[in-house]
């Protein structure tokens, strides 16, 4: 195994990690970019469903090049940008050695962490009172969907779901249109985000009194957390929020404008008085600034379809980061839509080091979103790819359960590690 | 009611929703959070609507509104000093208070706190245990590090908007500033990682979190499918990515989220829509399913639009498909499973009165007080308790930086 770093927060912390898909591995990465040890743990038969099927077609881009290749399993991208700086092993729980064995890795690890459907480990003879007799003080962080409680704990949930069952996506959405989800599934960083800070005042309060904790995450009360002013503003108003497309309940105008070339487009926000009469001059539209049609905040909500044909005209025939720059050198928020190609390729990211290039051993040289924050004095950095499936068997057990070589070969005999994925059912 | 982190001092001078929701973490698993406040505008958050009050826009008037929804909530269990950090008074009672803190949380436009005298070189030299985490829209570096920027342009520019929407209309934001939020809460995390290393080493350190960053950090494979194979992510409205029978429906009484998947599962689908050409081959595979969406669509929303949406999340969850529904405001408030989990508190406000609170977004067990529970605090309230307790200041010193207009004191309701 890596000589662990020298000056990272978490290094003195050993995280079992049985997380899969987005949930509890973004909180386990914001571990590892601290230093943490983790031991991602996955089954041959059960892998995390982020390393994608066992059998995809070709084509799918996720995969480099869209091509699968021979292990698949070791070449998909959603997997691969959440696991960097883990070491990964595998372990079957379904048979009795493999039980042996991972009772040993729960008495050398600070922290359990999974986010099974409820009751799955449970199911398998693992609570945290049996979890704790090969750990006194282990802290076991269990996220299922709804939590470990209440009428709906058996119930399964995704990240996108929790967008719906949070409120929002009731907030998000055209102007008199229906709901809308977000490109990506909000549910699930901010459930890995919340737990990885409890968890660090977990370890904190540990450290001063020697005791571990259960910590019961419902991945649907830490998205509805982000809703509490919401939640209060529909007590004060008795109205539901209404979907207000790219617009501000606060200030006006405020959208997406398109710009040239083909799905091209700059969002500008005139946040106060201040910043829409710089707006109006930066355009350079005569008569805009003093047009009594727009000349306070309530006018301007009055009239925000014409303004925003006014602007959509002036923006249409430039480039975004053009505008952009006239907009931010006046003083007024505005940015460009980005697209793949435009993140890897801007400038201020690329100045801050924002993605890194990381060299997979089965995918080559890519690039990655990095650690998503600077510090100072313990800087940090992505440490090694994300591991293929097992790849860390023989270190891990060998280096830290002390397994001979033999008895090692002897698991792997016996399927209860490996590196060739047995399961039909992965999706 | 410890908490958690009871004992940990911090500093808070943050101001709107990113850095106040790191904070607001913080105070509410029991640090001691000393919110440093505009003696006279206070942060600018309060001065948004709606308020309990009844007035419903952006408040004008010369006194900071103490019931905004947004300031209500992202200031929980926090303490409000109401000082002058213009005045050089002011800032030397800054610099006693930085000299006691743990953490010192700030969201100032990047230099800010330089032109205030503040620097993290400044504070370092006075505590070099110091943990100094310092929130902005883009970074303390970098060519965008001075633009101004609004949640609309921060989801744009970190890649988020792009990817949410129809795919002939215009990119669309969250309703909720949640690149701001999550930078909050990344805020927290890193904020905590950074205490620990402060705590076994003594050292200090400067955190520079950009919120455009945090959305580029979660953007998954909308950003990793362009890295590894050149092709671009887009919008692609209420179906998932390269999915069919995923995503938003309408129902009767509201919208519904359907989950197909995974394959083995979908003859459960077809079941429960109670359509038997759902059964159909063609349909039983996700690539299938995807060739044919509309047809499927079709075949579904007989179903959903005859059924209450709770009813079919229901029917979906009883199946062990993991369906959902878009939930209210009032549903959210009326959720069983939130109920029965005794998740929301009731807090009471001299100003906005009795509301329900979400409570602690994550709950470590019942035997272990790891979270306090207190209302947001009226401008300047605790300006005389906190300096008493943080520097041991007197009555008749308070008192003196009072009438030098360099403190007040709330007067309470």
């Amino acid at each position: 195994m890596e000589t662990p770093p020298k000056n990272m927060p978490l290094k003195n912390y050993r995280v079992l990690d049985l997380s899969r898909i987005w949930a509890g591995p973004y909180c386990t990465k914001l571990f590892a970019d601290m230093g943490a040890e983790i031991i991602k743990m996955e089954s041959l038969s059960v892998y995390d469903s982020h390393r994608g099927p066992v059998t995809p077609a070709r084509g799918i881009a996720a995969y480099p090049d869209g091509e699968p290749g021979e292990e698949p399993w070791n070449r998909n991208g959603w997997f691969n940008c959440l696991h960097m700086s883990k070491y990964g092993i595998t372990l079957e729980l379904t048979k009795d050695e493999g039980r042996r064995v991972f009772e040993r890795l729960v008495s050398i690890s600070d922290v359990v962490i999974e986010n099974f459907r409820q009751g799955s480990l449970e199911r398998l003879g693992y609570t945290y009172q049996e979890l704790r007799k090969h750990r006194p003080d282990l802290i076991y962080v269990s996220m299922p969907a709804f939590g470990n409680t209440g009428p709906w704990k058996g119930y399964l949930g995704y990240g996108i779901g929790q967008e719906q069952l949070s409120g929002m996506a009731h907030m998000t959405g055209y102007r008199g249109e229906g709901p809308m989800k977000s490109g990506i599934n909000h549910g699930d960083p901010i459930t890995g985000s919340h737990a990885a800070g409890v968890l660090m005042a977990a370890l904190r309060h540990r450290r001063k009194t020697g005791k571990g904790m259960f910590i019961d995450v419902s991945q649907q009360e830490s998205s509805v957390a982000l809703m509490g002013p919401e939640v209060l503003a529909y007590q004060m108003t008795g109205q539901e929020p209404e979907r207000q497309g790219n617009r501000s309940g606060w200030y006006a105008p405020a959208n997406s404008y398109p710009c040239a070339g083909e799905d091209r487009w700059v969002t500008i926000a005139a946040t106060n008085e201040e910043r829409w009469q710089n707006l109006a001059y930066a355009t350079g539209i005569a008569g805009l600034a003093d047009d009594p049609k727009f000349a306070t905040l309530e006018k301007r909500r009055e009239n925000h379809d014409e303004l925003d044909r006014i602007i959509g005209e002036w923006t249409s025939s430039q480039e975004a980061y053009a505008i952009t720059e006239i907009l931010q050198n006046a003083g007024v928020p505005a940015g460009p839509v980005l697209r793949g190609p435009d993140l890897l390729a801007d400038a201020h990211y690329k100045d801050r080091g924002t993605f890194v290039t990381v060299d997979h051993p089965q995918v080559g040289l890519k690039q990655y979103p990095g650690i998503p924050w600077r510090m100072s004095a313990t800087p940090g950095q992505v440490r090694w790819p994300s591991p293929t499936l097992g790849q860390h068997n023989r270190e891990v057990y060998n280096e830290l359960l002390g397994l001979t070589g033999i008895e090692i070969d002897q698991l792997d005999e016996t399927g209860i590690i490996g590196t060739k994925p047995t399961g039909s059912r992965i999706i | 009611m410890p908490g958690l982190l009871e004992g940990v001092k911090v500093l808070d001078l943050t101001h709107y929703i990113a850095g106040p929701y790191c904070t607001k973490l913080l105070s509410g698993l029991g640090a001691d959070v000393l919110k440093i406040e505009h003696p006279k505008r206070g942060d600018g958050v309060r001065w948004l609507g709606p308020f309990a009050s009844g007035k419903t826009d952006s408040a004008s008037g010369t006194n900071a509104p103490e019931d905004g929804a947004w300031f209500l909530y992202l200031n929980t269990a926090k303490q409000s000093v109401a000082l002058d950090l213009q005045s050089s008074e002011g800032r030397r009672v800054l610099l006693e208070l930085a000299a006691k803190a743990d953490i010192l949380v700030e969201n100032f436009a990047p230099g800010g706190m330089d032109r205030l005298g503040l620097s993290y070189s400044e504070l370092h030299k006075i505590n070099p245990a110091l943990v100094m985490t310092s929130i902005s829209n883009f970074g303390q570096t970098g060519p965008y590090r001075d633009w101004k920027a609004a949640e609309l342009n921060l989801y744009a520019l970190g890649g988020l908007m792009n990817i949410t929407g129809e795919p002939e209309q215009e990119p669309l934001k969250e309703g909720m500033p949640l690149a701001q939020l999550g930078a909050g809460q990344n805020a927290f995390a890193a904020t905590m990682a950074a205490l620990m290393y402060a705590e076994e080493t003594g050292e200090g350190q400067q955190i520079d979190l950009a919120i455009a960053e945090y959305a580029t950090n979660i953007l998954e494979n909308a950003l990793m499918q362009y890295s590894y194979s050149g092709q671009e992510y887009s919008r692609v409205g209420n179906r998932g990515y390269g999915r069919a029978a995923w995503g938003i429906y309408p129902c009767l009484d509201g919208h519904v989220g359907i989950i197909a998947g995974p394959d083995h599962r979908w003859p459960e689908v077809a079941r429960i829509m109670g359509r038997e050409e759902l059964s159909d081959p063609r349909f039983l595979s996700r690539a299938g399913r995807l060739e044919n969406a509309d047809e499927v669509d079709a075949y579904m929303l007989p179903f959903l639009v005859e059924n209450n949406k709770v009813d079919i999340f229901k029917a979906g969850q009883e199946s062990g498909l993991g369906f959902s529904f878009v939930a209210t405001m009032k549903d959210i408030l009326e959720m069983e499973q939130l109920l029965d989990r005794a998740y929301f508190v009731e807090l009471d406000h001299p100003v906005a009165g009795k509301l329900i609170y979400p409570g602690a977004p994550i709950m470590p067990e019942e035997s272990i007080d790891a979270w306090v529970f207190q209302r947001a605090p009226l401008l300047g309230e605790h300006t005389t308790s906190a300096l008493d307790s943080w520097l041991s200041y007197s009555e008749a010193q308070v008192s003196e930086l009072i009438t030098q207009g360099v403190l007040t004191q709330g007067q309470g309701v």
